[in-house]
This record gives C-alpha cells, structure tokens and sequence, in this order.
C-alpha cells in the first residue's frame, strides 16, 4: 500500500498563527483493546511534528475516497484526543466502540487511510516552572494521558498519575495489581508517570477522593493538576484541589465544525463581565478550571 | 465569462440583483462563522460568495450549551440561537478577514424588529459587503427570526423596511416551516428583495430516551443535511416558479449532482452548509463538478441549466 502522506487540500496558516492540517493519512495499526476501546495508529507526520497533548484530530468515519457521497451516518467528523505521537512520525487515538462513528472506525484496516483534519484546539499549557504535574483521568478520559505524560517527563517534569474507572475491566490497559495496597497501568508507567489506578468497584472510592487523599502531600511549589474525564469528575476536582494548585482541565461537548465557526460545542466562562461561551474545539478543550462556570455547565 | 473560468470554459457567471458572482457556489449562513475560522482547508476565494453567520444589532450569546447540535440520520440538528458578535463587531473585526478571500461576502442580519434589521443594513451599507440576507427564517430564536418568516405580511414588513436603509442587494431566506412557501416569497419580492434563498432547517426535535428529556438544551432545533436535501429541491422547485427573482437554493447538498437538482429545478445559485463539517472544500468540490457537468453536457452557460426541469406526464 501506499505511505503517501496526502495532503488532499492545503494546509495554510490561519490568522491566529496556528497550522492546521486536512490530510489522508495511512493506517499502520488498528487493534482492538479491552473494555470496547480501539487503538488506530496513522501516519501524519505534519501533524505529530506540532501536536501538543490535549489537542484533537477531527476523524471522518468513512473510507477518505466516499467524501463525495452522502452518509446515511455519521455525517459528521469525530473529535478524538492525540494519544500518542510516536517519534513525531505517527499519531495514535484511542477510541470507545460505541455509537455508529466508533463502530465505523474501529472497521477500519492496516492499509487504508484516515481523513483528518488536525491538530486542533488548544492543549494542556506546560508552564516554565511547573516540577510536578498530577494528572486526574477518570474513564474514556484516560485517551490524551500517555502523550501528556510523555511529553511532560521529557521536559523534566514529574508526573503523578490517578487514573479512575468503575472497575478493573473498564480500562483500554491491563491494570496491574501485582504490588499490594497498589493499582497500576503498565503503559502508562512505561511512559514514566507515577500511576496509582482508583477503580471504585474494588477501592470504594472515586479518583477525586485519591486525589483529596494525597493532596497535601503533592502540593507545593511548581505543582499543579491536570484533569481529563467526565464533567462530574472535572467539578470535583477542581472543587478538591482548585483551593491549594492550579488546575487545568480538559472537556468535551458535542462538536460540529472543530474549528470554532459553528457555536456548538460551547462551554460557559466566567469572564470580566460575567458568563461568556467559549468553544471546547477552538478555545479548549483545556480550560482553566477556574474559568469554567461550573454550575452552569452539564446536562 | 466567470472571473475564474478559462477563455474556453462555460459561463458560471451568476447575477443576484446588481450583483454579478462569479460562479453559482455559495458557502450557506450559519456554517462558516465569519469566514476565517475555516481558514486553511479550502481555497474559499474560488467560491461565488461566503455568507457569513447571522449578526444582531448587539451581540447575542445564544442558547444555553449542552447541547446545541446533535446528529441524526443523514443530517444534524443545531440550536445555536443566533449567539453573534453584533454587526459593529462584524464589520470592525470579522470583514476585513472574510474580504481577504477575494470573493464576494455577502452579510446576514436579523432582528427582533424590522427596525432592528435596518439599523444592521444600515451599518452595513457603508462596508464592501457585496449583498445582505435577511435572516426571516432561523428557527431557533423566541423572537424575531421565524416569526417573521411564517408569515407574507410580517415578512414584507422587515424587507420593506430594511429596503431604503442599503444600496446593497437583498436577498431574503426563507424558511420552509409554512404552508405556502410561494407566498413569503412572492411578498418578499414585492416588498424589495432581489433574490430569495432557501430552506432554512426544518424544525425539528431529538428526544433522549433515557432521561426522557430533549437532546438539545432548546428543547427544539432545525434539521440540515442530506435528509432534507428533496423536500429543498421541490420548495426550490415551487418558489422559483412563484417569482421572477432569482432563486438561491440549498438544503443538504452534498456533491455536484446534488447541487445540480437544485439548478435544474429553478436556481440561480446553491449554498452548501452542512457538509462543510464533514468535508471543508466541499464548495470548490461541488464548483468542480458543475463545471465538468456543463463541459460533458456541451452547455455554454450555466444559465441554460437554471430551471431546465421538464416536468414527467404524471403531474
């Protein structure tokens, strides 16, 4: 099969300075994975030479050659978190079988390709002198972890990792609990985090109480929190640690454009005069936790 | 000649009132923000016009989030409730980027008042903005919007006011939420309008099972995409009979062939919206295809296409 990389339209540099690439990118690896997930691994080096962790790919579900044919599904795009770039040459997403755009993609084989249009939106910001990033992620929010945790300990930063979920089987990996009193992800361990996994059928407690727990303990200068997963998660820990660390979190909404034209995905702030809407897919998805008007967001 | 066509290739030129485009493929209202968030992914300046999101007299902030879109079968169905910067902001801000793509931009306004849509024309006149599209018809504001555009009279009203406030063509878009659409738009184009385009969405609701509650935080929203792509064409087919002006026609176009039903059934110009999402240079595709449908066809002029329709014996 073919490696072209082919960008099927140009890729241009908006006016805010960011590179957006639209392109047809060759899939090297599609492999199920425990729970319902899927693994796609593509080759699209223009985007993995400038993705930054927290971005997204805008995924058409559809062999790239249909664009021209109406969809009777999945008409739109799917936003999913860069998991991984692998030597800047490939970018991995991890994706839930669920819904007719996951069961689309999770069909799709080593040897086609992928219509992407990415990296968009803003990631997590890696401040100067940030030394200890605690790293939040309950459920499908585990997907942007190992390219955060991979890009954060390759700038010296120290990486604690609590990773949530209802129960050891509702993980893409194998948790691990080979060490007494202690869960872990493998993968993410072999990426360099400092992993304590919380599933609340075997714990009893919920990945924001382990958070609260050892709160003190990570506090400190150069310290700050970095949060994924569902919006109720996302509350709590902010309200947990957004007294004593900064907090970053990142969201998700229904998305049309990815872009940030067609007012969808919007997420209330709280600005200078008052609540303003910001879209997940252009402002976010990483927010500061303290700007999101919490009360106002959620179904 | 088309200002982008080749000494040999057909005539794609399109006239909407005083205003000449150089080909039938506008970008529709609503999909494109203010024209240059999409920058990047497509050559828009090929494209006959961008119209641009709908602006207000003051800015809006729209319906509340979670959700206001939602997929559905070969479609989706968006409440965003007109959340715009104002039309101060447009024409300071958000102009300048869309003009960069040297084609025509075209601005949509609406209001709660006709008054309201006037002041906007009015601001508008000053601006290189090459048309105005009266908003009548968005189904997802209380006020104003489609209560203006469910009815011949209160319709004539807002373009009869918005008339003598701008030079500029005006273009009135319809919503298909009526039972007689050839009514709005013959009242449209009495009152002063140069061109008609439509369907807006068709209102719609998606009900989530589980909680028993509406999908969309609106409650109710308008339905764009494939799924409505017939039930546009034969609206397209019925108003451009009604009136002289001409037709600008959409709803769920998603290729040439499907742009082209439009044409043949009686429009001058086509917008593509929806498909933008899943593909941006869905325009300069559906451009192409039009372009390589007239050659094949050996017609000179896409105006020999424009309601071209012969009509089976059944009817």
């Amino acid at each position: 099969m073919t490696t072209r990389e082919g960008p099927s339209q140009p890729t241009a540099e908006g006016t805010d300075g960011r590179l957006v690439h639209r392109l047809e990118a060759p899939i090297l690896e599609s492999a199920r994975l425990p729970a319902g997930y899927h693994r796609l691994v593509v080759r699209a080096p223009a985007i993995g030479a400038v993705a930054q962790p927290g971005q997204f790919l805008h995924v058409w579900c559809h062999d790239p050659t249909t664009i021209g044919t109406p969809p009777a599904a999945a008409v739109l795009r799917r936003p999913y978190s860069i998991s991984r770039v692998w030597s800047g040459e490939a970018v991995e997403i991890l994706l839930q079988v669920r819904g007719v755009g996951g069961r689309m993609l999770s069909g799709r084989r080593v040897g086609e390709s992928l219509d992407l249009i990415g990296p968009l939106g803003k990631g997590f910001r890696i401040h100067d002198d940030l030394r200890t990033a605690v790293v939040v992620a309950g459920g499908s929010g585990i997907a942007p972890v190992p390219f955060l945790t991979e890009t954060l300990v390759a700038r010296g930063v120290r990486v604690v990792a609590l990773v949530g979920a209802a129960d050891d089987d509702r993980m893409p990996f194998p948790v691990d609990r080979a060490e007494p009193g202690r869960a872990t992800l493998l993968p993410l361990e072999a990426v360099g985090a400092e992993v304590t996994f919380v599933a609340e059928a075997v714990e009893g407690k919920l990945v924001s109480e382990a958070l609260e727990e050892r709160l003190e303990e990570l506090s400190g200068p150069g310290a700050e929190v970095m949060a994924t997963g569902p919006v109720a998660m996302l509350r709590q820990v902010v309200k947990t640690a957004g007294e004593s660390l900064p907090v970053q979190v990142s969201l998700e909404e229904r998305m049309a454009c990815g872009v940030g034209a067609c007012r969808s995905c919007v997420v209330p702030v709280t600005g200078a005069e008052g609540i303003v809407y910001r879209t997940v897919c252009r402002d976010g998805p990483v927010f500061a936790g303290g700007e999101i008007a919490w009360e106002r967001l959620g179904r | 000649m088309g200002a982008s066509g080749t000494v040999s290739g057909p005539d794609l030129s399109v006239q909407i009132g005083s205003l000449t485009l150089k080909n039938p493929v506008m970008v529709a209202s609503g999909i494109f923000g203010y024209g240059d968030e999409f920058r990047g992914l497509a050559d828009y300046g090929e494209l006959g016009a961008l119209v641009l999101k709908t602006v207000t007299r003051e800015p809006r902030p729209g319906n509340p989030p979670a959700s206001r879109t939602v997929e559905t079968p070969a479609g989706m169905v968006n409440a965003i409730g007109l959340e715009n910067v104002g039309v101060e902001a447009l024409v300071e801000e958000k102009l300048p980027l869309a003009l960069s793509y040297g084609t025509a931009v075209i601005a949509s306004i609406a209001g709660d008042t006709p008054e309201d849509f006037a002041a906007c024309a009015e601001i508008l006149d000053d601006t290189p903005v090459s048309a105005i599209e009266i908003n009548i018809s968005c189904p997802n504001v209380r006020k104003g919007g489609m209560a203006f555009g469910v009815d011949a009279w209160a319709s004539a009203q807002v373009v009869r006011a918005v008339r003598p406030a701008t030079r500029k063509p005006l273009i009135a878009k319809l919503t298909p939420n009526v039972t007689d659409i050839c009514a709005i738009a013959r009242a449209c184009a009495a009152a002063g309008a140069d061109a008609v385009s439509l369907v807006n969405t068709f209102s719609a609701m998606v009900v989530d099972v589980e909680t028993r509650r509406p999908v969309l935080a609106a409650n109710t929203g308008g339905l764009s995409g494939p799924a409505i792509r017939p039930a546009a064409v034969l609206r397209t087919f019925q108003v451009a009979r009604a009136v002289s002006a001409p037709v600008i026609g959409m709803g769920g176009i998603w290729n040439a062939s499907d742009a082209l039903e439009f044409i043949i059934a009686g429009a001058s110009a086509v917008a593509v919206g929806t498909v933008l999402f899943a593909d941006p240079a869905a325009g300069n595709r559906v451009l192409a295809g039009i372009r390589e449908y007239l050659v094949r066809h050996r017609l000179d002029s896409l105006q020999e296409l424009v309601g071209s329709i012969t009509l089976r014996d059944g009817d």
